[in-house]
């Protein structure tokens, strides 16, 4: 185990006990700050209960993550491949991305009801924004020299968005997609909280409703576990595909 | 010169934009209840301006006290961080996971512990902006080239001098890179905040006219973030331009 591994150890030890100590030791009540105890207790006992909760928001978040990096790559590319699109897109995009991701909120929900389209919109919309200018950052990116001597070969733009560009812009999408996981699960429960009729930020906002203040915890743990997983696994697909970097 | 002319740009561009919205709406013959016309949205906000500028004010107070404390705090982590090792591979795991946490789950609690007030709204905001800034402060100064280090401590310069006249200066245009980004994370914060109950607010007037489906006032809270939030972060922008005037985009 490295040095960095045994202190990041340590200090987390530290918290939780240093948490648990103060909690137990001047008995604080639920609503100010639960023992860390209390809440992994209350936890499992909820288990059936959060996870059914947990799939819901995280199948929301997966399936918005899908759609808004398909679509944030797909704008992207359309805009390297048709430069004069450029100069029309980009300002409806930026006009977009000048208003902070929550306030779409309310609107989307009034017109796609509070289901899960709803949530699976906001989140393709928060996604595809950071996937779209990273993707663009990236194919901006290329190599004059590569590109000319690829040309000089009888490559056309196609051919050269496969074999430079895209293999240019691959780290920076892959960071993107890693900033967007933990990205994707937020908005679907700031979503959730505002109406919905499941999910992890459903049940938090039933528990604030009914002073339940351990429930609140127990559904912050479950979220921050299923954003650590899902950013974990993001990485570890990212060393697989991108070795070069 | 060069400045009139780019404003110049910016408001006729804004002219065509709004053109193009008033005319698409009647055009195409979109349904008020998606895309109201914006001469509508902009007569009902000129009908009662008083709650929108309250609105605005408020949670532009909440987003500038978030912002300011996050800042601060960031670029303080940084330099205590560049100091104590041992203390960053100690707390930066938890900053990391501390950010997996949904905020407005944690804003419940914050309102609980705070009160509903400003203040709690400023601590979720600070809450967002604190960690982008921490990491990209740690980042600069620990690219500062080690033998420009050397030659300072050479002439007896002790760590004090060397913070502010080396490292903090090189690291600066990574410290704006952050604050940019902590332009727009901390006016959601702010805006979130305010859905846990509150009577004045950019947040509110969108919970509100969501809840009385007047898709026109929505629309209308929206404009009034998105000016906001540009505003905003092109002052920070401008700062950043005036401050590290030697420009080391990314």
């Amino acid at each position: 185990m490295s040095r960095a591994t045994q202190r990041g150890l340590l200090g987390a030890v530290l918290l939780l006990g240093s948490w648990e100590a103060l909690a137990r030791g001047l008995a604080l009540p639920a609503y100010t700050l639960p023992a860390i105890s209390d809440i992994i207790l209350a936890t499992w006992q909820h288990r059936s209960l959060l996870a059914s909760a947990g799939w819901y928001t995280l199948a929301e978040a997966l399936l918005g993550y899908a759609i808004g990096c398909t679509a944030g790559i797909t704008l992207a590319t359309l805009l390297i491949l048709l430069p004069p699109a450029r100069r029309v897109v980009m300002p409806a995009m930026l006009a977009i991305n000048a208003v902070p991701v929550a306030a779409w909120s309310p609107l989307v929900l009034l017109w796609l009801g509070i289901g899960m389209a709803s949530k699976v919109a906001m989140v393709a919309l928060a996604v595809g924004f950071t996937i779209f200018l990273s993707a663009l950052a990236g194919f901006d990116r290329q190599d004059r020299r590569a590109a000319d001597l690829l040309r000089s070969f009888g490559a056309g733009p196609i051919a050269l968005l496969f074999r430079l560009r895209l293999p240019a812009a691959l780290p920076l999408i892959a960071a993107g997609m890693r900033v967007a996981t933990v990205r994707s699960l937020i908005v679907a429960i700031v979503t959730e909280m505002l109406g919905a009729q499941g999910g992890l930020g459903w049940i938090i906002y039933q528990a604030v409703v009914q002073i339940d203040f351990v429930q609140v915890w127990s559904a912050i743990l479950v979220a921050s576990v299923l954003s650590l997983s899902f950013f974990g696994l993001i990485t570890w697909l990212e060393q697989r595909i991108i070795f070069w970097r | 010169m060069m400045q009139l002319r780019a404003l110049l740009r910016g408001v006729v561009g804004l002219l065509l934009a709004a053109l193009l919205w008033e005319g698409a709406v009647l055009a195409l013959h979109i349904r008020p209840e998606y895309l109201p016309r914006l001469s509508t949205i902009l007569a009902a906000m000129a009908a009662t301006p008083g709650a929108y500028w309250d609105g605005f004010l408020r949670t532009l107070a909440e987003t500038l006290l978030g912002f300011a404390a996050g800042g601060f705090v960031g670029v303080l982590n940084g330099v205590i961080f560049l100091r104590l090792p041992a203390l960053r591979d100690m707390l930066f795991p938890i900053f990391i996971v501390s950010q997996t946490i949904p905020v407005i789950a944690f804003g419940a609690l914050v309102v609980l512990w705070f009160g509903n007030t400003l203040l709690a709204k400023a601590v979720i905001a600070f809450y967002l902006t604190f960690f982008p800034v921490t990491v990209n402060t740690l980042l600069g100064l620990n690219a500062v080239d080690p033998r420009q280090v050397a030659l300072l401590r050479s002439f007896g310069a002790g760590p004090g001098t060397i913070l502010r006249r080396l490292q903090l200066p090189a690291a600066l245009p990574q410290i704006f890179v952050a604050l940019r980004l902590a332009a727009s994370l901390s006016l959601v914060g702010a805006i979130v905040g305010e859905w846990f109950g509150d009577t004045i607010g950019l947040g509110v007037l969108l919970l509100q006219a969501m809840y009385n489906e007047n898709v026109v006032s929505l629309w209308a809270a929206i404009l009034c973030a998105a000016v906001l939030g540009t505003g905003f972060y092109a002052v920070v922008a401008y700062a950043e331009r005036r401050i590290v005037f030697w420009g080391a985009e990314q």
